[in-house]
């Protein structure tokens, strides 16, 4: 249960010019900590080739997409933080990691470690052709 | 380059022909081989970047900035500056407290970098007028102002805490006013409401705390004689029928969407529309013809309200 993380994959043109792509990834970045220590995440820009490849590859359809293990959740709509914890819950690895995602689904979003969490995530780092 | 045309198209008029207005933003700085924080930083590089690009790109109508950091900054919002791109919003004063409890204020002309960009006006204006080309001046809308102010607690507020989500949408309209005012005191001759992230919520959510939050700067805007337009991006099909009927003059979309099923929309409403070159795919990718997709959107949008611009 400790190694399992929840993937979550945030398709974007540029979370830093797109103000709905940065929002979107602001809505994961902004989950608690106790939410953050079971999933992993990353922006993928359409302006570089591996973004381009990570679209293709999860059959996106419109941007800005969250991905949660690989399905298409939120398409150019910013979820709820409830509905967001639902939707984690429903494709978590494991029972026990379903239930403790469910036992958050209160607790809202923190600002405090968002840029921390957006940098760990690659958030405006890839936004050009050549990066 | 034809501001008279570009200003009859924004109102859903017949044109000779489509007038052009490339969204340049921070391309202006990469054009003068300047940062992009620097130019943004300095009105004189500012004004020099923005008539750069008109001149080069033959501009109907250009916007002094695209970037809807000011309004936030000028209330209180820290900035990270990015040298590539535009800066983004650091923090988030009101993520915990509504507006007037986090004691923020009304911006005036002196708030944040609202100076730089009045300099830089007044130098770019007449160098545009004689070119013939608009001045347009861009506001952040008030559900994207919103989120800047609150973070993207307001997208669950919006639903949950309807009293927090109108306090913060009230101030943030009221933000989008005064900055419609400051750019119609700078001589822009069209003003837009960016406001991206409407494109995210459901109509009902749209017309409950867009339109009304966007009545007061419509109202500035066509007080002072100025034509207004309501920009927004992402896949915003859901919304659309709104964003024709919010009071602007027109709109603009982005690549997303079909131009066709855009046109007949804007005509059903007889209003102007604005797009959409396919910025992403072939401007900055190249992974379709910039020249091919060009021709699309000219034949799509036609000559009845349409202006050709990247989406």
């Amino acid at each position: 249960m400790a190694d399992e993380k929840l993937n979550i994959d945030v398709l974007t043109l540029d979370s830093v010019q797109c103000a709905a792509c940065g929002y979107m990834m602001e809505s994961i970045a902004a989950l608690p900590g106790d939410v953050q220590e079971m999933i992993v995440y990353k922006e993928w820009s359409i302006k570089n080739k591996s973004g381009i490849g990570k679209f293709l590859e999860l059959k996106g359809r419109v941007l800005p997409t969250i991905c949660i293990e690989s399905d298409l959740v939120f398409e150019s709509i910013i979820p709820q933080y409830e509905e967001l914890i639902d939707e984690m819950a429903k494709r978590a690895p494991s029972p026990e990691m379903k239930e403790r995602l469910l036992s958050l689904r209160e607790k809202g979003f923190e600002f405090d470690k968002i840029q921390e969490n957006l940098a760990k995530a690659g958030s405006g780092m890839s936004t050009r052709v050549d990066s | 380059m034809a501001k008279q045309m570009l200003i009859d198209a924004y109102r859903g008029k017949r044109t000779d022909k489509a007038p052009w207005v490339p969204y340049a933003g921070v391309h202006c700085a990469f054009l003068i081989n300047e940062p992009a924080d620097k130019m943004l930083k300095d009105p004189e590089l500012l004004a020099k970047g923005v008539v750069n690009a008109a001149k080069r790109y033959k501009a109907d109508g250009i916007p002094l900035v695209f970037d809807l950091s000011v309004e936030a900054n000028s209330v209180g919002c820290e900035l990270k500056w990015w040298p590539d791109n535009v800066p983004s919003v650091s923090n988030h004063p009101c993520s915990d407290k509504t507006p007037e409890a986090a004691g923020l204020q009304m911006p005036t002309k002196e708030s944040g970098r609202w100076p730089v960009l009045y300099e830089a006006a007044r130098i770019a204006k007449p160098q545009l007028e004689e070119m013939d080309c608009a001045l347009m001046g861009l506001f952040c809308g008030p559900l994207t102002l919103a989120s800047h102010l609150a973070g993207v607690r307001i997208f669950t507020d919006v639903y949950k805490n309807k009293d927090f989500a109108a306090d913060v949408l009230a101030f943030a309209g009221k933000v989008c006013a005064k900055a419609a005012g400051f750019y119609a005191e700078m001589g822009c001759d069209i003003v837009a409401n960016v406001d991206p992230v409407a494109s995210q919520i459901k109509p009902e959510t749209f017309r409950e705390y867009v339109t009304p939050n966007s009545q007061e700067a419509n109202k500035v805007i066509h007080d002072a004689g100025l034509t207004s337009s309501f920009f927004i991006c992402g896949d915003c099909t859901k919304v659309l029928e709104e964003v024709c009927k919010i009071g602007t003059h027109g709109f603009a979309i982005d690549e997303q969407l079909n131009l066709n099923f855009v046109r007949d929309l804007a005509r059903k409403y007889g209003v102007g529309f604005g797009g959409n070159l396919k910025l992403t795919l072939a401007l900055s990718l190249g992974l379709l013809s910039p020249r091919e997709d060009a021709i699309v959107s000219l034949a799509a949008g036609g000559q009845h309200g349409y202006t050709f611009a990247p989406g």
